[in-house]
């Protein structure tokens, strides 16, 4: 049997088992082939990790009441745990116990619920009547100015509600008043988690409304562990009502916030562990949860991504679309015939272009690497060795990110910050690399280059921003296996590349 | 042997269509175009010849310039004297010794690829070594540049590698005359021992001393039966005189032709390889040297001759096939018949 022959029965196979894979998990599954078929259900996941001492643990999370009551798919995993849920008049709290554990543990508790307005932080009636709210002890001058702060207040705002808005939006405003000022001072100084809403509760309990910390979760699934994010539980006489500090004025959307726990109490509390902390994990799930239970018991291995806990499964997220990289790569380079710098440079050149938005990604790029090409020539003056100066450059590759960071922060561009997803070693070696080409073939060879790998880096960014081939990569990761075959025949084009076509545009015959 | 579609190899090219002018040619030619001509892209080069005939262990044969002089004097071909191999830092400080006072000489990496790292130099003026150029270096220029090479800064993959110094080849001058410094090399193109295509590579002022055609040297195409020149290009487009020195391009005869090819069937029949290219310069005084082999000889090749290396490999194949105990002298004899170009018609 020849190659060619060989060739195209693994090509056929591969389609074969991709496609018959795909078709069985879209009709047999239920799995939406089309995004936009997508049953919309966040899955939100509670990671609970800590340092157990070696004494009994116990742990307990509070629980976001409309998961116990709704009865919306809930479940945890904690093996080897003694696992409950704890009903206190309507407060539902899980509590995990086991004895005498040791060194990192991790517990998980996950929801599903469908997407909608409702995000759990509606007024609820209160179980009697709220205690009265802690005066908060500020001294001297301090105190005056946050009394004067209410009395203002109090005069301009009718409900609790106006307090909230008011109180709030002063303190996230950069111009607030003096007082303002002087008492956020004294809260920051105070260490606290989050001082500026310790600073609005503290004032809230003078102007004589409870409130209280509660705690929700970003529905977005790019944050993989995200903190709980702080919100602020206030009575208005009659409910509970939660809002976000820092949009007062706004009442919470149930499409993109979710509220975990309410009622004051504790959200996590640890006992037997150290440094226990607790994060969130949210996923965009398009499997009707029926069907979830079938594939994580298909013997099939395809599911296996799906069985993984979502926090691990978000790193996939990322690493699905490496190979999609690579296809444009292989396309790029033996169908179209643009010189890259590097073969899969360019394939994390585009991955970091997906956090970074592609102009600012690839102008920071070019500041990069202009300057850092710069000191490459100062420092080929020197008559380095090879690895010391590819090292020198990875030194100065670092400093050049942290003053681009430093400097964009200054000016006000938070996305400067972001400039650590380059891969540094992949930038040292591309400055080596370029500075070679340049001296070796000239400036025009290495612009060539470097424009050929960003060229195809930010085709590969285009193609995997697709968000239905994101989808089929993430949830048919079978369909892989049709790439793969994609890849192997090109493997055996043997055609002209594009680029062929007008480098031989003069051929003539003798 | 069949003649009939061997015969067909040169003679259909220039009949049919795709020699005519179209509005498109200033900016490409369609696939079927260069399929017409003949023309091999690299993805064909890589796939029908290159990966079907060269394995991989045999790289290491041409890729390491110590290995592939070794086998070339085994065989009786001339080389370029090697003067002495520096393969420690240690070497790097005591280049003089291994120079042995010689006033011109070469210092390039054992597996350095594409003319990358080569320095040479043609005399000293006092402690100072002076390259074709003019310029002067320092002795410890030298030495930097052994220790870049000792590095690998020049070798495939960044590999530690040796430094080879060795003789300097005085070129003829019938060929220094048709180049702007540098020494013009000849490439030969065989496959399965049988000499495809040749061609002459002549620096440029903008080529600054070398022979890459992309940086605007000359490629300048041979008949393979007479070995005289027969076509030249610069940046892909035909000239016949040379940019800057003026001098006629075409009709030269290159000297002892006979030995070149020789030359370069006896290298694919010691390396082993199937498809590969042979750099030979020639020496005033000591005739044809083979300088390297390379196992991945680029394209430009067909540019130079005006005809689509398709054309002869493809009768290569069928001979190769019909005839796989073919000797160096039928070898050369078939691609002497068969690839006979159309010498140019006197000029003036």
């Amino acid at each position: 049997m020849n190659a060619q022959a060989k060739l195209l029965i693994a090509v056929a196979l591969l389609c074969a088992v991709g496609g018959g894979l795909a078709a069985y998990k879209s009709q047999m599954l239920g799995v939406p082939f089309w995004q936009d078929q997508k049953v919309d259900e966040w899955l939100v996941e509670a990671k609970i990790s800590f340092l157990a001492t070696g004494r009994d643990v116990k742990a307990r999370l509070s629980l976001p009441s409309k998961a116990v009551d709704q009865n919306a798919g809930q479940e945890s995993g904690s093996l080897g745990y003694h696992y409950d849920v704890e009903d206190d008049r309507g407060e539902f709290t899980a509590i995990w116990s086991s004895q005498e554990r040791e060194e990192g543990q991790a517990l998980y508790y996950r929801v599903r619920f469908k997407e909608g307005p409702v995000s759990g932080g509606e007024p609820t009636p209160a179980n009697g009547e709220p205690e009265a709210p802690d005066i908060p002890n500020l001294p001297g001058s301090l105190g005056t100015a946050a009394r004067s702060i209410v009395g203002g207040a109090k005069g301009l705002s009718v409900d609790s509600d106006a307090l909230f808005v008011t109180f709030y939006e002063q303190i996230n405003s950069a111009n607030a008043s003096q007082e303002y000022v002087l008492v956020k001072r004294h809260y920051e100084k105070e260490n606290l988690a989050n001082p500026k809403i310790a600073m609005g509760i503290d004032l809230l309990g003078m102007a004589g409304v409870p409130a209280r910390l509660s705690y929700g979760v970003r529905l977005n699934d790019e944050f993989v562990g995200q903190q709980p994010m702080p919100l602020v539980e206030y009575f208005d006489g009659a409910a509970w009502k939660v809002r976000d500090p820092m949009e007062p004025s706004k009442i919470l959307d149930g499409r993109d916030v979710f509220v975990w726990h309410r009622g004051g109490g504790p959200l996590l509390d640890v006992t037997g562990g150290e440094n226990s902390k607790v994060t969130f994990t949210v996923v965009k799930d398009r499997i009707p949860l029926s069907r979830l239970t079938d594939l994580r018991e298909s013997p099939l291995l395809i599911s296996t991504i799906l069985a993984l806990p979502v926090s691990e499964r978000a790193v996939f997220r990322y690493i699905v679309l490496i190979p999609l990289g690579a296809f444009v790569v292989v396309v790029m380079r033996n169908i179209i015939g643009i010189p890259t710098l590097g073969t899969f440079m360019p394939v994390l050149l585009a991955l970091a272009l997906l956090e970074i938005k592609p102009v600012q990604g690839i102008t920071m790029f070019a500041i990069l690497v202009g300057a850092g090409l710069w000191f490459r020539f100062l420092l080929s003056r020197m008559n380095l060795l090879v690895v010391p100066r590819v090292a020198a450059c990875v030194v100065i590759v670092t400093l050049l990110m942290m003053l681009m960071g430093v400097i964009s922060f200054q000016l006000g561009m938070s996305v400067g910050i972001k400039i650590t997803l380059f891969p540094m070693i992949i930038i040292a070696w591309t400055l080596e690399r370029m500075s070679l080409i340049w001296e070796e073939e000239g400036k025009r060879s290495a612009f060539t280059q470097v424009g050929g790998s960003v060229l195809v880096a930010v085709c590969a960014y285009y193609f995997m921003k697709v968000s239905q081939i994101q989808y089929w990569a993430f949830y048919f990761p079978e369909m892989l296996l049709i790439l793969l075959a994609g890849i192997l025949l090109i493997g055996r084009y043997t055609g002209y590349r594009l680029s062929e076509l007008i480098r031989f545009k003069t051929f003539s015959n003798a | 042997m069949p003649e009939e579609s061997v015969m067909t190899a040169d003679e259909t090219s220039s009949e049919n269509g795709a020699a005519t002018s179209r509005w498109w040619h200033r900016w490409f030619r369609t696939p079927g175009e260069l399929r017409e001509l003949g023309v091999v892209g690299i993805n064909m080069r890589n796939a029908r010849y290159l990966l079907p005939n060269n394995p991989r262990r045999l790289y290491e044969l041409v890729d390491n310039k110590l290995r592939t002089k070794v086998l070339a004097e085994a065989e009786g071909m001339t080389v370029a004297e090697t003067y002495g191999v520096l393969r420690t830092p240690h070497d790097a400080n005591r280049v003089e010794k291994f120079l042995n006072g010689r006033e011109a000489f070469v210092i390039k990496p054992t597996r350095g690829s594409g003319g990358k790292g080569i320095m040479v130099i043609d005399k000293r003026v006092g402690k100072n070594f002076v390259k074709p150029s003019g310029a002067e270096v320092t002795a410890g220029d030298v030495k930097n540049h052994v220790s870049n090479i000792l590095a690998g800064l020049f070798s495939l993959g960044g590999k530690r590698d040796y430094a080879l110094i060795e003789y300097r080849v005085q070129p003829a001058k019938l060929l220094t005359d048709m180049s702007f410094q540098g020494a013009p090399d000849i490439r030969v193109v065989m496959l399965h021992g049988y000499p495809v295509m040749a061609m002459l590579r002549a620096s440029t002022k903008e080529s600054d001393g070398r022979s890459n055609l992309h940086q605007g040297a000359l490629g300048i195409g041979i008949d393979i039966a007479t070995g005289m020149t027969v076509r030249a290009i610069h940046h892909g487009r035909p000239v016949t005189h040379h940019p800057d020195l003026g001098i006629d391009l075409i009709g030269v005869q290159i000297p002892q032709w006979e030995t070149i090819l020789q030359m370069a069937v006896t290298c694919q029949e010691m390396t082993g390889l199937g498809y590969l290219g042979v750099d030979i310069m020639i020496d005033e005084s000591l005739g044809p040297l083979m300088i390297e082999v390379n196992a991945r000889p680029g394209l430009a090749i067909q540019m130079a001759n005006g005809i689509g290396l398709l054309k002869r490999l493809e009768p290569i194949v069928e001979a190769h096939r019909n005839s796989p105990a073919a000797d160096l002298a039928e070898k050369i004899a078939f691609s002497k018949k068969y690839f006979r170009a159309k010498l140019p018609v006197p000029r003036d």
